[in-house]
């Protein structure tokens, strides 16, 4: 899919064409309400095919709203709706006709706060695998080692996977959620500050995966941290007051930035 | 200055902290002394035969065993119709229709059907299903029951669904589950302890009625396992013995008394571990 680009804000095109990207999704024009107050305005952004792309911004400033429309899990809400396009595999996500379940499937998301389900370790990532696929015990059993040891969690569990996933520590329960996204094999992974409730190794760990997992997957990131962004990121993308500021190369963004917010925001002056 | 603030500030604490003791073991003195009653009373005339032998004519000697069978099959039979009903409503109220307006208008009659004299819901039963049958019938009995058992269930079934947070649910969502699902598998398993004990709850509060029961059931001094005639149970048989002039009658009425209070006590205890078990897992 090749898609021109249509975005606003300053881009920097020489870094992008240099490195071949390809865009795996894009938004264009999107606006989301909750309720009659509009949270996102008029935004325009490629997201591109395995890089990892950060969101940054003071809180509320939009980032997770936006997150949350690319797997359409405002949908669960009433009186929340997004408009304009986003295009992913030439078809717009936004569209009544999607189909809700398979576009999750193939957009999977780790959310802020470790989610695991109430069921033994192994049935937590064995669970979405079977919705989608019919596998053989034993292939399911490679499944659940395989994305276990993606996500770096295979040695810590493998003696009790029939423990309950709510019996790991929070970093644990963190990885668990990453090994049962990885395991359903999305295309994009989202991950709506996937480390604001852990402890530094736990956070130095999922920055390992996600350095590992960009090599499959698109990756799509909301960071209240601003070296994680710095660290983990090849795009970033700067948010206020629901706008997009500025996109563009990670390095660019945080050296040189166009926007004096942009600006302000890296070097702590507000947000 | 400060330490004369003090001193009042312990003062209020030391009264309060005895007026609430206080009310507190007023209102276990009761319990005890319930408890204590039902005991020294009921104990007496426990024995095999009030499991084994019919409800006696005074001074024949006999024990409870129709009643016991009555109190179950009816009971069994209201949990069996009041819990499905009660579970999918609830499952409605919480997960599809949070929203809507449906929801919070069936929440407000629920709690008045939740509150509502025990009698009223007897006499409704009688109304429709009595009156139009021509005569008593344990099925009757166990309809009434069932009007109980629903409210009951309605309510712990969307209180327990509303504590799942949703961020589970998102989670489940995300992994591109269908909504259906998501319930099952995620939303159940995590509200289990809870839906499983408002069910518990449900039958103790019912094993006692006896007003429901009165214009439906009716009583039957002998051995009856057909749902289409009058059938007995225990808490009509204590109404009926207790009030009579006949000792062994009366004697019956305790140990009746006491084998529905063992009984509700079992079930409170069992829905407590139930809970516990669940938080350690």
């Amino acid at each position: 899919m090749t898609v021109a680009m249509v975005s606003a804000p300053p881009v920097d095109r020489a870094a992008i064409d240099k490195a071949q990207l390809r865009e795996r999704i894009s938004i264009r024009k999107l606006d989301f309400y909750y309720g009659n107050s509009r949270a996102l305005k008029a935004i325009s952004l490629p997201l591109y095919d395995r890089r990892v792309t950060a969101f940054i911004g003071p809180s509320g400033c939009g980032k997770s709203t936006l997150l949350r429309v690319l797997n359409r899990m405002y949908d669960l809400y009433p009186n929340q709706r997004a408009e304009g396009e986003v295009l992913f595999d030439g078809g717009n996500i936004l569209s009544p006709k999607q189909d809700l379940n398979l576009l999750r499937a193939r957009i999977g998301m780790v959310f802020q706060k470790p989610t695991p389900f109430p069921m033994t370790i192994y049935d937590n990532i064995a669970f979405g695998i079977r919705l989608y696929e019919r596998l053989s015990k034993s292939e399911i059993d490679g499944r659940v080692e395989e994305s276990l040891r993606r996500a770096g969690l295979w040695n810590e569990v493998k003696d009790k996977l029939q423990a309950n996933g709510l019996s790991l520590s929070g970093g644990q329960q963190q990885r668990l959620c990453i090994a049962r996204t990885v395991a359903v094999r999305p295309e994009v992974i989202l991950l709506d500050e996937p480390c604001s409730a852990l402890d530094p190794i736990s956070t130095a760990k999922i920055e390992e995966l996600i350095e590992e997992l960009k090599l499959d997957y698109t990756i799509i990131i909301v960071t209240h941290n601003m070296q994680q962004a710095a660290r983990v990121s090849e795009f970033t993308a700067f948010m206020y007051l629901g706008e997009l500021i500025e996109f563009g190369d990670t390095q660019k963004i945080f050296t040189k930035p166009n926007d004096s917010r942009t600006q302000d925001y890296i070097t702590g002056r507000f947000g | 200055m400060r330490s004369a603030l003090y001193a009042r500030r312990r003062r209020r604490n030391a009264i309060a902290m005895t007026l609430s003791l206080g009310a507190t073991l007023i209102g276990l003195g009761w319990l005890v002394l319930i408890l204590g009653a039902l005991l020294w009373q009921g104990v007496n005339g426990l024995s095999l035969k009030v499991f084994t032998e019919m409800t006696p004519p005074p001074g024949a000697g006999g024990g409870l065993l129709n009643p016991i069978f009555g109190s179950l099959i009816m009971t069994t039979l209201a949990v069996l119709i009041g819990t499905p009903v009660g579970i999918l409503a609830g499952t409605y109220m919480a997960e599809y229709g949070r929203y809507a307006r449906t929801t919070s208008v069936v929440r407000f009659i629920n709690d008045i059907l939740l509150s509502a004299p025990s009698i009223i819901v007897g006499l409704f039963i009688y109304e429709v299903v009595v009156a139009q049958m021509g005569h008593f019938s344990a099925f009757a009995g166990a309809l009434a029951l069932a009007v109980i058992v629903i409210p009951v269930v309605i309510r712990t079934t969307e209180d327990m669904l509303l504590l799942v947070p949703n961020a589970l649910r998102e989670a489940a969502a995300a992994l591109g589950m269908p909504r259906a699902y998501i319930i099952r598998h995620v939303a159940y398993r995590a509200a289990k302890a809870g839906i499983v004990t408002g069910v518990l709850l449900a039958i103790a509060r019912i094993s006692g009625e006896t007003a429901p029961l009165l214009f439906t059931a009716l009583n039957n001094q002998f051995w009856s396992s057909n749902l289409n005639a009058p059938m007995a149970s225990l808490p009509a048989v204590i109404f009926q013995f207790a009030l009579s002039p006949y000792a062994d009658w009366q004697k019956l009425a305790w140990s009746g008394a006491l084998i529905i209070t063992l009984a509700v006590l079992t079930l409170s205890i069992a829905a407590r571990v139930v809970t516990r078990t669940r938080r350690q897992s």
